[in-house]
Parts: structure tokens; C-alpha cells; sequence
């Protein structure tokens, strides 16, 4: 089951004098996966990261690499490369100097540092630049040195911390395209640290979603996204933010303040399972269609204010005295009137009341889909890919 | 309204520069006319120098050819030199390795340690001076350049200059050498030296001036004419009723004066940075 | 496809020599530096505080345990008061020249003046890389009493040069000048790098408002610098009593009759004048405990919470 090159913590926790910055974490990292510790800031997610680097010491429990805990191994010695957000160039060193120093440092040969310091150039296209200092060097090209710095050493592991953060928009869609096909080519285990939602998905094959030194969720962008295991994670993923609605069942319908919703069979069967009588619906902006005035079996409120994003509208209104978002491409109607909408049961979450847990998906969503919904998950559930010739994949560990 | 008015008392202030700036002026002139003088009055003749005339009538060198005949003085500038150079090495090194400790790693008592070796900029030469000149006596130094080297091969105003200028390194590099397993000692000397170069430069330069300046301790130290510094060479023209030969002497000045302002005007940039960095704390 | 890190994660040495190895690393580094503090400040400063307690002249095999008797004689030494109210004399002329000035001219030079900044900066400094005992020679001959240049311009208004050397008290505030000369410029840098560090919209602000220059000055600038205020205060004393040393061992000795003497020059002349240990380690630990008042200030008001805030 698990491979040679795992990263595994088994009970860890971290504290900086008296507070506790990660708490009881187990976290299983494959070997060659894009894995994305993901989450607000002082979530604990950098302090993973830096576990993992060896950089931040553990206060319980144990990291285990390659079959063993490396609790006590120093930093240098466990085959993991970084790139630091911001970036850690050396200031006094040349492009080339930078990429190379490690591997000088080390006494590594002549022409093997100058093949791979070539190979690296060559992928990121840097090759003008190697005389350059790093003040020399605009941000993009600053992030791709510190990466093809990350990347001459072979390790097995890469350590990313928040690299895209102090890209403009168009450069970080650009990088990240770089970083997975990068990824293809070394096939490294990437461990990578953002609180970029986009990012997140963009880039992992699975994302793990912390607060508060907590995991809240670890599975891949797709479920993370469409099968949230919790109300933070439904609200955390996705902009704007789930709608997240006070539910109580009674007498076989979901009562939303003063509306009700029949549930489909397949939702029922799992709230009475749950035996909980007080639940939160969440249901995705983009999943709410409104219409003007009332209809059967649906939800509704007045609508507030709304807003134009240019291919979309967000339409805000109130059901219930709490403002819901809607993001359509049609208007319902002006401010004050009266709106409402059906759910698509396909498409919202239930959690119980108490522990802001879901009570699970109806196990029909995976099943009766179409063959085109099908193709799409299996692709998806690969992560971001992009187009490789056969020849250019390199595995970095044998 | 209101924005004229405001214009109306900025003006003001404007045209009272020229008064701020003839108040900076007599500072500058108090600073630099008496080094100035020195100079000139080095190449007057004893005559010229009391009669009042301000620039010389005709250059003489006989004020330096006095102090070549009467003075070792080439052994003497050796040994400011020499005594310099050891003692700027020394704290240097000294000061760079401690800084670095104190910056890059956590260890137990560090900062009692940094307070007490702190304190040590505070202690007055008094304290400290009975107990080191049997010290170096006992070591058969007195007389000796080395002696007066000896009790100055660390300084913690270098430790606390140069951590001020460590503390700017920006971690993140320190923890990619970690990763890349570089040691310490290459750490501190691939990365921080060459990043801290500047600080580390004015720092020595600092030292430098400082120890050829040296006037106590030498004092205490040196007895025999070809041992002296230049700062103890200074006196050699005060005759024993306090009669001085002062175009000899002003020469003299002149002679010790140049290195430190040579030194000065090349590097001044950087020593201005350094010192200012000592003055922001934390 | 050869890896740096050949076996990924390796444990070469045994775990407990690396950890030892590890720990005692940043002691390594400190040790040079270190010891020779400890050998030539703390070695002696204590071994001070044992000679106080001793009759001894430096070269007598045995020293006379005296008990409290030097300190006793110290107080008891009719020329004490004279040396104590030169000592805090010449502070109070230290903490003037080169604490309220530089204070007050780093803030022109901050926020009044608009040009020549690093003219000026570079100027008063430069006095600071030269030798006070240059120093000390030049100004020996421009106030000369008889033929020096101030005698001469002071001859032009039928004025006299007082003979500066052998007057009480105005022995004290020429030699006071003349270690200023030397150390202002320094203090002068460290001053205006915490008054330069006010934001100028702060100040700019102020001006707007029309608040008078010595408001801004008392009222703002004052205390947004405060710590580098302090560390320049105890600057202009420790540095300041310690260069006067200079001034006076060239020209006065002390004199006239211990008129331009203070603690730290006495206790060089107990010493090496009159080979006294016993009593100049008595004065060199007054010396040391006024010293001490002041580094507590130092810790309380400047260092406090500086400390690896990270």
C-alpha cells in the first residue's frame, strides 16, 4: 500500500511555547503526487511544510520518510528541495551561481552540474539570463530561477511555499502551467503551500484543506469542490462562497425558515440515517437559477442588490433575513422584487447542525451519470494536465 | 482659504532656510576649519606661523624633515600599522563569528551571554586597566607592540554592528542552504560574508581608525622611542614645561591625520550606513 | 542519474555525536570572541574590585588586606569633592555638547533643511576619524593664549585670550570642547538616523497645522526617538568621560591643582603616578558604579524587547 518514497505523519503536533499550531495530524503523502496544503493563513499549513523540510522541529508524534520517522534528521539530509515565496535567491550570486552553488557545495561533477544546469535553463528558458544578478531579474524570472534552483538538485521531494504569490495574474497562470508540466517531467513529489483556492485546484491531484492547525478535508480538487466534507470546506472552496442555510426536518420536508423543500429519496434516506433533526443546506451560487414569484417546492426571498461581473450577474437577496448569492447570467427581476428558486438536488450539501459535518452524498450522484460526465471526472481526477512528448518525462528516483 | 493660509506660513519657512543653513555652516566650519589649518600650518615655517599670516608665504618641508631626522618615524608609522591592522583582523573575526551565532542559531544563555558581552562596551578603560598591564607585564610585553594588541582582539560593539547587519539577512536563505546540507562555516562564509560585505568593511575600517587613534593604552605600554605609535610621537615635541614646537607638531597631526582620512573619504558611504544602523535598534 | 543527496535520508554519525556536535556549534563560534572578553574586561573587572580591598603598589611581593580602608581614604581624600564636581561637571558639559546639540541639529538636518544633506552629514563627521591627540595638539596652538589664531582675532577687538590652561573651571569646558570636536559628528550620525526615521509626513503634518519648530521638536520628535535619545545619552557620557582622558593627560595633567581632574583621570593618576592600586581601584569602582546607573537606563529604555523579536 504505501510506497518507499511516502511522507507520513502519524499524530503530529507542533506548539510554539503554549500554543498549538498543528493538532494531531495524520497525513499521508503518495509518493509523485501534487499534493495542496491549503488553507487561511495561520492554518498551519506552512508549519506542515516546513515539518516536512526539516525547518521546524516536532514537538509529538512522528514524520516517517522513506520507512523511517525523521524527527531528528537536520534539514540537509532528507532529499527535500524548496522554493520560498520569496524566492531565497542568493543576492550575490549570478543565475548560474545560484542554481549550481548545492551542487558544487557537494563536489558534483564538472560536466554533470553543467548538463543539468543546461536542462534546466533550457525548460525554463533562462539561458540569457545566466549571467544576470537576481536584482537584475524581473519577478517572473526571479520565481523561475529559484524553481530551476529547486529543481538541478533531483530530489525527490519539492517543497513549494506559496511561489505564485508575488506573480501579477497573468504570470501566475502562466506558472502554473510551467509547474505541472514540470511536475510530468521529474515526476518529484510535490508538496505544495497556498491560500489560493484557484491555485489549489489548478494545480493538485489532491488538496488538503486545514484550519487551525486541523485537517479539514484531504481528497482530489473534484470532491474537495463538489463533495465538501464540511461547512468550512464548502464555504472555504469556491467564489463566492457557498450559501450556507439553517435546515430543520420535520414531518418528511426540510423546513428553510418559512419555506420547505421535499428532498428526493436518495438525500432522505441519509438525513433520517443521520437521525439529526437540525441541519445546514449548502448550496453554490451558481446553482441557484431564480425566477420572479413563488413557486412549488422551492426557496425564495427579495432581492437585495446585484451586481454585474460581465459574464455573470450576482444577484443578492434575502430569504429569511440572511442574504444569499445567487450567480446567474439572467436578472430575475429589480431589487425588492420577489424571487425564488428550485434546487438542483444534484447539487447542494447536507450537514448536520452539531459538527458542521456532511451527512454524506447519495451514492445515485456517481451513478446515473452520463458517459460524458463520466469521461470528464476521469480526467479531472488525474489533476491539471498538460500535452507531453513520450521522451521528455524523466523520473527523478528509480 | 484654507489652503492659502497654509501657503502663507510654509513661505516663511523657506526663506528662514538661509539662516538654518548658515547655523549648519559654522558646525561645518568648526568641524573642518582646525584640520584644514593644520595643514597649511604644517608647511610654514615656525615664523610664519606666529606672525598671524594665514596662507604661507613660501612652502616649506623643513617641519617634516625635522620630525624624519629626529624620529624613527617609518618604524613608528609601522608599528601604528601593524598594531591596526592585527587588532582590525582580530575583531573583525572575532566579531563576525559571534554575530553569526547570535543571529543564526538558538541556543541556551543566549541572551544572558549577549547582555553580558554587551556590558562590555560600558566598562570604562579604568576598570579594566591595572589588572591587563600586569597581565601583559607578566607576559614580558611591556615595550612591546604586541602588548598593546593583546587585550584588544574582540569587541563587542563589532558583535553588536554586525548583528545589527545580520539581522537583515533575510532567513529564508539560510534555511535553503539547511536544506541544500551546506555547513555552517560555508553558510557563514558563501552567503552572509559576501551579503554582509559593506558592514563588514565600514566595521573594519571602524576598528581600524579607531586603534590608530589609540592613545591610552599605548601610553601605558610603550616606553622606548622605536616602539611608539603615532599618537605617542605627537608629544615627543612638548618640551617638559609644556613649550611646544608647533609647526613640528601641527606636521605631526598632519602625518597621523591622512590614513584615517584617506580611508574615510573612500569608504564614507559605507561607514556613514553602518553607524546609522546602530543607532535604529531592533 | 546521479542524486545529491545519495541516500535521501541518511544517518551517518550516530544520532547522539551529531546532537552534541550541534550544540556546541554556536559556542564555537562565540568562544574566540568570548574569551578574550572574559580574559581582558571581566577577568579584570573583578580583579579591580579584589585590589580595592589591598594596600599594594604593583611590584610589593605580598598585598595588605586593608578591608574597606581605601574606600574610606577615598572619601576622606580632601581633593574627592573637587574631582566629583569636575567629574559631573564635565558630564553636564558632555551631555551638552554632544547629547542636546546633535539631537537638535540632527532634527534640522532631518526636517528643516532641505539641501546639501549629505554635505553636511559627511563634514561633521569627519572630525570623528581623526586622532584626538591631533586634535588636541591642533587646538593647544589656535587658543593659544599669547600668539595662537583666536588670541590674534581676539587681539583685533582689543580682546584678551585668558590663559585657559590654568584657570578653574574654564580648564574644564575648553578641554570639554575639545573632546566634543572629536565626538560630536559620531553622536551626531547616530542621533539622525533615529530622528531620520520619523515619517516626513508626520512632521509635515505638523507644519501644516502650524505648529512652531520647538513644539515639533519637544512634542513629536522627542519621543518617536526616544530609545536612540537614550543610547545616545549614555553615548555621550561613557564615550565622552572616556575621551577626555586625552585631552587632559596632554595638557593639564589634572592641574592646576587637580582643577581639570575628574574620576577617570584620577584613577590613572593613583595608578601610574603614584603606583596606588589599592585607592585608584577604590575610585575606578565609584567610577564604574555612577557607570552602571546609566547601562541600567541603557537596558530598560533601549534594549527592552529588542531582544531576536523574531
Amino acid at each position: 500500500m504505501a510506497n518507499k518514497k511516502d511522507i507520513i505523519f502519524k499524530n503530529v503536533e507542533k506548539t510554539f511555547g503554549k500554543t498549538k499550531v498543528i493538532e494531531h495530524l495524520d497525513l499521508h503523502i503518495r509518493e509523485g503526487e501534487r499534493l495542496i496544503l491549503l488553507g487561511p493563513s495561520g492554518c498551519g499549513k506552512s508549519t506542515t511544510l516546513r515539518m516536512i523540510a526539516g525547518l521546524e522541529t516536532i514537538s509529538s508524534g512522528e514524520l516517517v520518510m522513506e520507512g523511517k520517522c525523521v524527527n531528528d534528521v537536520p534539514a540537509g539530509k532528507r532529499g527535500v528541495s524548496m522554493v520560498f515565496q520569496n524566492y531565497a535567491l542568493y543576492p550575490h550570486m549570478t543565475v548560474r551561481d545560484n542554481i549550481c552553488y548545492a551542487l558544487k557545495a557537494h563536489k558534483e561533477e564538472k560536466e554533470e552540474i553543467e548538463k543539468r544546469l543546461q536542462m534546466v535553463l533550457k525548460i525554463f528558458g533562462l539561458e540569457t539570463y545566466v549571467n544576470r544578478k537576481p536584482k537584475e531579474l524581473s519577478g517572473g524570472q526571479r520565481q523561475r530561477v529559484a524553481l530551476a534552483r529547486a529543481l538541478v538538485k533531483r530530489s525527490p521531494y519539492l517543497l513549494l511555499d506559496e511561489p505564485l504569490s508575488n506573480l501579477d495574474a497573468q504570470l501566475r497562470l502562466q506558472a502554473r502551467k510551467e509547474l505541472v508540466k514540470v511536475h510530468q517531467y521529474y515526476h518529484q513529489t510535490f508538496i505544495y503551500v497556498t491560500h489560493d483556492q484557484v491555485e489549489a485546484m489548478t494545480l493538485g491531484n489532491r488538496i488538503a484543506l486545514m484550519r487551525e492547525g486541523k485537517l479539514m478535508m484531504l481528497d482530489t480538487p473534484y470532491n474537495v469542490y463538489h463533495r465538501p466534507a464540511n461547512v468550512f470546506t464548502a464555504k472555504f472552496i469556491g467564489s463566492p462562497a457557498t450559501n450556507i442555510i439553517s435546515a430543520v426536518w420535520k414531518n418528511g420536508l426540510l423546513h428553510c425558515g418559512k419555506y420547505s423543500l421535499k428532498l428526493p429519496d436518495m438525500w432522505e434516506k441519509l438525513i433520517i440515517a443521520s437521525k439529526e433533526t437540525e441541519f445546514y443546506l449548502g448550496i453554490r451560487p451558481e446553482h441557484i437559477h431564480l425566477h420572479a414569484g413563488l413557486s412549488d417546492n422551492s426557496l425564495g426571498g427579495e432581492v437585495d442588490y446585484i451586481e454585474d461581473y460581465g459574464n455573470k450577474m450576482g444577484i443578492y437577496f434575502r430569504m429569511n433575513g440572511e442574504e444569499i448569492i445567487s450567480v446567474d447570467n439572467t436578472i430575475p427581476g429589480s431589487s425588492g422584487s420577489s424571487v425564488s428558486f428550485t434546487p438542483d438536488f444534484r447539487h447542494i450539501y447536507i450537514f448536520e447542525k452539531k459538527s458542521e459535518n456532511s451527512i454524506g452524498y447519495p451514492p445515485e450522484l456517481d451513478i446515473n451519470i452520463s458517459a460524458q460526465e463520466k469521461m470528464m471526472r476521469d480526467i479531472l481526477s488525474q489533476g491539471s494536465q498538460v500535452k507531453m512528448g513520450q521522451d521528455e518525462v524523466i523520473h527523478v528516483h528509480r | 482659504m484654507k489652503t492659502n493660509q497654509n501657503l502663507k506660513t510654509a513661505r516663511p519657512l523657506h526663506k528662514r532656510q538661509i539662516g538654518w543653513h548658515l547655523l549648519m555652516m559654522l558646525l561645518v566650519i568648526i568641524a573642518l576649519v582646525p584640520v584644514l589649518f593644520a595643514f597649511i600650518s604644517s608647511f610654514k615655517s615656525m615664523q610664519e606661523l606666529y606672525n598671524g599670516s594665514l596662507l604661507p608665504s613660501q612652502i616649506t618641508f623643513d617641519n617634516y624633515g625635522e620630525i624624519l631626522s629626529s624620529l624613527p618615524i617609518f618604524k613608528i608609522t609601522l608599528n601604528t600599522f601593524i598594531i591596526a591592522v592585527t587588532v582590525t583582523v582580530f575583531k573583525v573575526v572575532t566579531s563576525t563569528l559571534a554575530a553569526y551565532a547570535f543571529v543564526f542559531f538558538d541556543f541556551k544563555g543566549k541572551n544572558v551571554i549577549y547582555f553580558f558581552l554587551i556590558c562590555t562596551i560600558f566598562i570604562p578603560f579604568t576598570v579594566t586597566m591595572i589588572p591587563n598591564y600586569l597581565t601583559v607585564s607578566n607576559l614580558n610585553l611591556v615595550d612591546k607592540i604586541w602588548g598593546v594588541v593583546l587585550p584588544q582582539l574582540a569587541d563587542a560593539s563589532g558583535i553588536f554592528l554586525l548583528r545589527q547587519t545580520m539581522k537583515t539577512v533575510p532567513r529564508p536563505l539560510i534555511e535553503i542552504s539547511h536544506l541544500d546540507d551546506i555547513s555552517e562555516m560555508k553558510i557563514l562564509r558563501n552567503i552572509i560574508i559576501p551579503i554582509c560585505r559593506p558592514a563588514i568593511i565600514s566595521t573594519g575600517i571602524i576598528f581600524f581608525i579607531n586603534s590608530w587613534n589609540e592613545y591610552v593604552w599605548p601610553t601605558l605600554i610603550l616606553r622606548s622611542r622605536e616602539n611608539y605609535t603615532l599618537s605617542l610621537a605627537m608629544q615627543v615635541f612638548t618640551d617638559s614645561e609644556g613649550g611646544v614646537e608647533y609647526t613640528i607638531t601641527l606636521a605631526m597631526a598632519v602625518i597621523t591625520m591622512l590614513l584615517p582620512l584617506t580611508l574615510y573619504l573612500i569608504f564614507q558611504k559605507h561607514i556613514m550606513s553602518t553607524f546609522a544602523s546602530s543607532g535604529i535598534k531592533g | 542519474m546521479k542524486n545529491i543527496h545519495k541516500p535521501a535520508v541518511s544517518t551517518s554519525r550516530p544520532d547522539r555525536a551529531r546532537k552534541t556536535g550541534k550544540f556546541l556549534r554556536p559556542y564555537l563560534f562565540l568562544f574566540p570572541a568570548a574569551a578574550v572578553l572574559a580574559i581582558f574586561m571581566f577577568y579584570p573587572l573583578i580583579y579591580t574590585i579584589y585590589l580595592s580591598f589591598f594596600d599594594w603598589n604593583m611590584v610589593k611581593p605580598v598585598k595588605e588586606f586593608v578591608g574597606f580602608a581605601n574606600y574610606i581614604n577615598m572619601f576622606q581624600d580632601p581633593n574627592i569633592q573637587k574631582i566629583l564636581v569636575n567629574t559631573f561637571l564635565y558630564i553636564f558639559l558632555l551631555l551638552i555638547f554632544n547629547f542636546v546639540a546633535p539631537y537638535i541639529f540632527s532634527f534640522i538636518l532631518s526636517f528643516v533643511i532641505k539641501k546639501g544633506k549629505n554635505f553636511y552629514r559627511s563634514s561633521i563627521f569627519l572630525p570623528s576619524v581623526i586622532s584626538l591627540v591631533a586634535g588636541t595638539m591642533i587646538f593647544v596652538w589656535i587658543l593659544n593664549p599669547i600668539s595662537g589664531p583666536a588670541a590674534k582675532i581676539m587681539e583685533a577687538f582689543g580682546q584678551k585670550v585668558p590663559i585657559w590652561s590654568t584657570t578653574q573651571g574654564l580648564v574644564i569646558v575648553v578641554i570639554s570642547i575639545i573632546t566634543s570636536w572629536k565626538i560630536f559628528g559620531y553622536n551626531f550620525i547616530v542621533a539622525l538616523s533615529g530622528v531620520g526615521s520619523i515619517p516626513l509626513e508626520i512632521i509635515e503634518a505638523a507644519r501644516v497645522d502650524n505648529i512652531p519648530l520647538h513644539k515639533i521638536f519637544l512634542k513629536i520628535v522627542v519621543p518617536m526617538s526616544s530609545s536612540t535619545g537614550i543610547y545616545v545619552l549614555i553615548l555621550a557620557i561613557v564615550q565622552g568621560m572616556q575621551q577626555v582622558f586625552t585631552p587632559i593627560n596632554m595638557i593639564t595633567q589634572g592641574g592646576p591643582d587637580y582643577g581639570s581632574s575628574n574620576l577617570i583621570y584620577n584613577v590613572y593618576n593613583e595608578a601610574f603616578g603614584f603606583y596606588k592600586t589599592g585607592s585608584a581601584s577604590a575610585y575606578a569602582i565609584l567610577m564604574m558604579l555612577i557607570f552602571i546607573f546609566l547601562l541600567v537606563l541603557e537596558f530598560k529604555y533601549v534594549e527592552k524587547g529588542v531582544y531576536y523579536e523574531n
